[in-house]
């Protein structure tokens, strides 16, 4: 068993790794980033300006990123069975650090895909302005709550047949209460109102499923 | 076999007495009766879940294959009490408040039910080997565990219910006519009994099913 300082530079590693593969042919990003694209100008064309809608705008912001999320964040578990180095990758880190290494990677790039769709969504929707403070801190503690529960059931899915095509069933019923207290909040700061109770569920939310993440990344690979 | 025939005896009999003897309350009419059917399935369906997710947690613990037949087997049963709890609730639905789904917070409540088991063995019918697809979606199932608590404290927040505990239960505790009370626990009774005979006959099915496997196997591992 790796030690604590060992598996945090193991993590680390792991990121490195990912970044840089996806970097070498930024497939995964350009087609992650068409779909967020694709989805909000469906949108957006769809319905037209919605400036004075901020009940709606909230609930259309956030199934724009969910579809982003569900579109493209099990890639990083799935890549590595179709390319068949998911053993390799098992002789040299614990299971743990290999989640943890694509947890950070999909919060990277699910950062980088919100920062052209967020923009983009406020001024394709005619938005009004957003409170900077609570908007921000509800889009990161959304998406860290999205990357945290996508990477574990990415992590499941891709030793399932079906794969990509089951991804985004089975990531829903967890992503449920996640969209509904996002949507709550980003509705709360356009509103004027605090939005501190929601925030404060999505954290706790994210933690729960990363605290349950680190006791059952072990049991993911053993056969 | 005899308790199998009591078992039916039970729920056929308390059928008939639950329309016939008991009352209406004044607010609800005739829906009133839906509840001996409904109420039962929306705890078996809770139940079910209970016992599906426990199983997955103690063969992540233990890795007895047992747990994961009862786990697979409830989940099963789950789902058809659910949806049996979905269809009730919304003819009741349908009949009280004009349209069959209208987002209270009952109604999401028990449409995350639905996708948590469709979910569970949707995931469940995609892994090859028996160990593997025991393993992972008894994890999933536990992720699935740690995620129900928050959705029962953000619904309750975002809709206001009009589900009508509060008619039938308006201080805290249970306010039914007596004669309602004792077919409505009776059914609950029935019920569970009728949720705990599926579930071993599931399970011993499995378990046939894999002995034979292992059987048909046998002689083929000799001849090599």
């Amino acid at each position: 068993m790796p030690t604590r300082e060992s598996s945090s530079a193991a993590v680390w590693a792991i990121l490195r790794k990912e970044c840089r593969s996806e970097w070498r042919t930024r497939y995964g990003l350009n087609a992650a980033l068409l779909f967020a694209v694709t989805t909000l100008a469906a949108v957006s064309f769809a319905i037209g300006r919605l400036g004075d809608r901020s009940d709606v705008l909230a609930a259309l912001l956030w199934m724009v990123i969910l579809f982003a999320a569900l579109a493209s964040l099990s890639h990083a578990f799935v890549r590595e069975v179709e390319g068949h180095t998911l053993t390799m990758l098992r002789l040299i880190a614990s299971p743990t650090s290999i989640a943890l290494g694509k947890l950070l990677f999909n919060l990277l790039f699910l950062g980088l895909i919100e920062v052209v769709t967020v923009p983009l969504f406020l001024v394709l929707m005619a938005a009004p302005a957003p409170r900077w403070a609570p908007f921000l801190a509800t889009l990161a503690v959304g998406s860290t709550a999205l990357a945290v529960t996508s990477t574990l059931v990415g992590a499941l899915i891709a030793q399932s047949r079906g794969r990509g095509a089951l991804f985004a069933g089975v990531s829903f019923p967890l992503l449920m209460p996640l969209l509904l207290a996002a949507v709550r909040a980003t509705r709360a700061q356009w509103l004027g109102v605090s939005a501190a109770a929601e925030l404060r569920l999505l954290a706790a939310y994210a933690l729960a499923l990363l605290a349950a993440g680190l006791l059952l990344y072990d049991h993911l690979w053993e056969d | 076999m005899i308790a199998r025939w009591l078992l039916f005896l039970w729920i056929a009999a308390w059928t008939v007495i639950a329309l016939l003897w008991a009352p209406l309350v004044p607010l609800l009419g005739a829906t009133t009766r839906v509840l001996y059917f409904h109420i039962p399935s929306a705890w078996i369906t809770v139940l079910a879940l209970a016992w599906s997710m426990g199983h997955s947690l103690a063969y992540l613990r233990r890795r007895r294959i047992e747990h994961d037949d009862h786990a697979a087997a409830a989940a099963e049963l789950g789902l058809v009490f659910c949806i049996a709890a979905t269809i009730t609730g919304s003819l009741w639905a349908k009949a009280m408040w004009g349209s069959y789904w209208n987002w209270d917070p009952r109604e999401t409540s028990i449409f995350y039910l639905l996708l948590i088991y469709g979910a569970y063995l949707a995931l469940r019918g995609s892994i090859d080997g028996e160990e593997r697809r025991a393993r992972l979606s008894a994890i999933y199932s536990a992720v699935a565990f740690v995620t129900v608590p928050f959705l029962m404290f953000i619904v309750p927040r975002l809709y206001f219910t009009l589900h009508p505990d509060p008619l039938i239960n308006t201080h805290g505790k249970i306010e039914m006519d007596p004669r309602i009370r004792i077919c409505f626990y009776a059914m609950l009774i029935g019920f569970t009994g009728l949720f705990a005979w599926m579930q071993s006959l599931r399970v011993r099915v499995t378990r046939l099913a894999r002995r034979f496997e292992a059987a048909a196997a046998e002689p083929a591992r000799r001849a090599v």
